[in-house]
């Protein structure tokens, strides 16, 4: 990985802000990239006073961009300045923990056009699953986290738990396109160094499928330096993965996301959602 | 085309349903006046702006923005509706969406670079006047007491929001439909020769339904349409645009004006499909929609389907309605959609911005058709533009007398309009042994320079100097190779004998 290229770190103030910022330090620790810790300033573009008057007086156009503007540019500086706090005190930590890569940003927009725009300089992307507006308890996704996810092709960590350092990762193996990229990427090592208990879960309707599919894997997985464990399964995929996902204590769920389009995701509900949403481990997602 | 994120839907939900009754309210008045400037019933205005409101909010690329039957499109079809009858428009109308729609995949909206601020300010300030002189037949040979409710209405339109608590709450323009309404019935409205709704002809009494326009489908037909189509198409391109523009400053966001193209195509056709007239996106009623506080997708359904809810319910309400307290209301819009700036610029303006202004604009109050005043416009602006550049081109020279050379520097942009000027700089009777040419800081465009070039070295070469061109840059360098003729001998035999 060219190490110019950062990892970029969504701190949105939301309850699982901090403990993503301590999964950035465990990893950045690893594989020495910078931190990018990254604030965005995401404008409602609504107006507060609304006028029913119905009426266009003369010069309308230049009074109503000036109030408007105005208004914005008011709310701009309070978002600002809120967010400088936000990556402050996470810088703060990161330089604590002993990193001294570590830069803090702000920047207008919403967090997918962000990455849309950086496409180029990001290594590797790492989210809180939830909103500013949710608890840590809540079920629901971050607003942005599809989108933010489909913006990118590089990997992506999605915080969802209080930090504690991860040693157990289930790899979750389907043999489609993404899950082999997973695979070589995991095995390369590009993406933490150190060596980890990784899970390879088959899950198939076809149980031997599914084995085969477990050992084809598991061949690839063994040239690195992490101890590797199998696991073929039958059923309902997101439940098996799931349940195996608690009786094994896995901190990292990582898998291939979002392979099918847009579209395919409105109709039949996206897989990698689901998935997320129903599990309690971190992520990482290979596009 | 259909998929939009949820935040433009919902984002703003409260704000956007206000919003789209108040420009529901607004939009009424205003539907009934175009019908009445292209010369059809009430209810094919109506039924368009129901129609386009709706559809826009699901095709449009532009979130917030109210797109309705306009006076722009409206002004365009009075000799077809005249000339051919309704049918005949509504068939217009269907060809001008599809036009439309070709015109999305084909990028037209990148066109509208060309459009420079003078000409949109032209272009709004003509749309004005428009609206203002189309109410004029509602205003000449009338009884005093016509203008009496006209001006009475306006009053209250621009004063009722000062009123405490309710000026703020209820659309004034509404409050001025009610008010002159109950004045005009109490005392009469016959007897005081003050002309209502009624008298415009049908309003729609049902739900709009789906026909095909009922026109033949022949050659014939296509050739009557075809240029009605292409001038609405264009202006009501050019007005969506310049108000996803004004949409876009006022609320900080960007809009996907490739899609808006297709989706006025789409709204257009489904107008069409309806009986309703051709339409576009209305400056002033966006304006008033994001005043409002509407911002989404949501305020244009709302207020469409609130819209047809009111006319279809309150029809016989409606028809009650004098034509003064209309004309009170497009003379509101007239006022707001002038630039009131722009008169008080013309003094402080470069005057070539105010020369293309003023001739969108004259255009425009002259032939009814916003797109020629465009187009005057941006042409009088490129003119403009390239006599700028040719002040700018300039040729300095020096001799060196040790090697008997004189050399010379050309500086800017030599191109058809620059290439006489280009010519002149250079003395063809020095004597001189070599001759050099510096062309490193400037640009030969087109043919036109290139012959130019052509022309001075040959002809400094019949003199008897050597002459070089250094410093050629690779744009200009290909021109060159292409065109130039000055290292060609037939070709110089050629060029010589022709001149």
């Amino acid at each position: 990985m060219n190490n110019t290229k950062y990892i970029l770190v969504g701190i949105d103030g939301s309850a699982i802000s901090d403990s993503l910022v301590q999964y950035a330090i465990w990893l950045a620790k690893s594989n020495g990239l910078t931190i990018k810790l990254l604030h965005i300033i995401e404008h409602s573009h609504k107006s507060e006073q609304a006028h029913h008057e119905g009426n266009l007086t003369p010069n309308i156009r230049r009074e109503l961009l000036k109030e408007l503007s105005d208004e914005e540019r008011i709310e701009s500086k309070q978002l600002i300045a809120k967010g400088k706090e936000l990556i402050n005190s996470a810088k703060e930590k990161v330089i604590a923990a002993g990193i001294d890569n570590v830069v803090a940003k702000l920047r207008h927009g919403t967090l997918p056009e962000a990455i849309e725009d950086l496409k180029d300089e990001i290594a590797f992307v790492m989210l809180g699953s939830k909103g500013k507006s949710h608890s840590i308890i809540d079920k629901g996704l971050g607003f942005h986290l599809e989108e933010s996810i489909r913006a990118t092709d590089t990997p992506v960590f999605i915080a969802q738990k209080e930090f504690t350092t991860p040693t157990k990762v289930m790899f979750a193996y389907n043999g489609s396109p993404t899950s082999k990229r997973a695979i070589s990427m995991i095995t390369q090592g590009n993406i933490y160094k150190e060596s980890l208990e990784i899970h390879v879960v088959c899950v198939n309707s076809d149980i031997k499928l599914a084995e085969s599919l477990a050992d084809e894997a598991k061949q690839v997985l063994s040239q690195s330096n992490n101890s590797i464990i199998t696991q073929a399964l039958t059923g309902d995929t997101i439940e098996q993965l799931t349940t195996y996902q608690k009786q094994n204590a896995i901190d990292i769920t990582a898998m291939g996301a979002f392979s099918h389009g847009k579209l395919h995701g409105f109709f039949f509900g996206s897989f990698t959602t689901k998935m997320i949403q129903q599990s309690d481990t971190n992520f990482l997602l290979i596009r | 085309m259909l998929y939009s994120p949820k935040s433009d839907w919902f984002g703003n939900i409260k704000g956007d349903v206000l919003a789209g009754i108040v420009v529901a309210l607004a939009l009424i008045p205003e539907a009934i006046a175009f019908s009445v400037i292209a010369g059809v019933d009430p209810k094919v205005g109506l039924y368009a702006s129901f129609a386009i409101a709706v559809m826009i909010a699901f095709v449009g690329g532009r979130a917030g923005m109210i797109s309705a039957a306009t006076a722009a499109t409206a002004l365009l079809m009075v000799t077809l509706v005249k000339d051919n009858g309704l049918q005949y428009l509504l068939a217009a109308t269907v060809l001008a969406g599809v036009l439309q729609i070709i015109a999305g995949y084909l990028n037209l909206h990148k066109f509208m670079s060309f459009v420079s601020k003078s000409v949109m300010t032209g272009f709004l300030n003509a749309l004005a006047i428009l609206i203002f002189m189309a109410q004029l037949p509602e205003l000449t040979n009338v009884t005093w007491q016509v203008y009496a409710l006209v001006a009475f209405g306006l009053a209250i339109i621009y004063l009722f929001p000062y009123v405490p608590f309710v000026g703020k709450i209820l659309p004034s323009p509404l409050v001025n439909i009610i008010t002159i309404t109950l004045i005009a019935f109490y005392f009469g409205n016959e007897s005081m020769g003050i002309r209502t709704i009624s008298d415009m002809g049908e309003l729609p009494d049902t739900l709009p339904i789906f026909l095909w326009p009922d026109v033949p489908f022949n050659f014939e037909t296509l050739k009557i349409i075809m240029p009605y189509s292409i001038s609405i198409a264009i202006v009501g391109l050019l007005e969506s645009l310049m108000t996803a523009n004004v949409v876009d400053e006022l609320t900080d966001t960007e809009s996907d004006k490739k899609r808006e193209c297709k989706g006025q195509g789409i709204a257009n056709i489904g107008s069409g499909l309806i009986g309703g007239m051709a339409g576009c996106a209305m400056i002033g009623q966006s304006i008033i929609n994001i005043k409002s506080g509407g911002r989404g997708r949501l305020s244009t359904v709302v207020a469409g389907v609130f819209l047809l809810i009111l006319v279809v319910f309150l029809s016989d309400l409606l028809k009650i309605v004098p034509m003064a307290a209309l004309v009170a209301v497009m003379i509101m819009v007239s006022i707001g959609t002038f630039s009131w700036a722009s008169v008080k610029e013309l003094k402080t303006n470069p005057k070539s911005s105010s020369i293309v202004m003023i001739a969108t604009v004259i255009v425009v109050v002259w032939t009814h058709n916003l797109a020629y005043g465009v187009f005057t416009g941006i042409l009088i602006g490129s003119l403009f533009l390239a006599q700028r550049l040719s002040q700018f081109m300039f040729v300095r020279s020096e001799y060196d007398e040790d090697s008997d050379t004189r050399t010379y520097h050309v500086v800017g942009q030599v191109f058809f309009n620059s290439s006489e000027k280009f010519i002149s700089y250079f003395d063809f009777k020095e004597a001189v042994d070599k001759i050099i040419i510096n062309v490193k800081r400037s640009h030969f465009y087109d043919i036109t320079s290139v012959a130019a070039l052509d022309k001075v070295v040959i002809k400094l070469r019949r003199e008897g100097a050597d002459v070089k061109i250094i410093g050629l840059n690779k744009a200009s360098e290909t021109m060159m190779d292409k065109f130039a003729i000055h290292e060609d001998p037939d070709a110089i035999e050629k060029f010589m004998s022709g001149h």
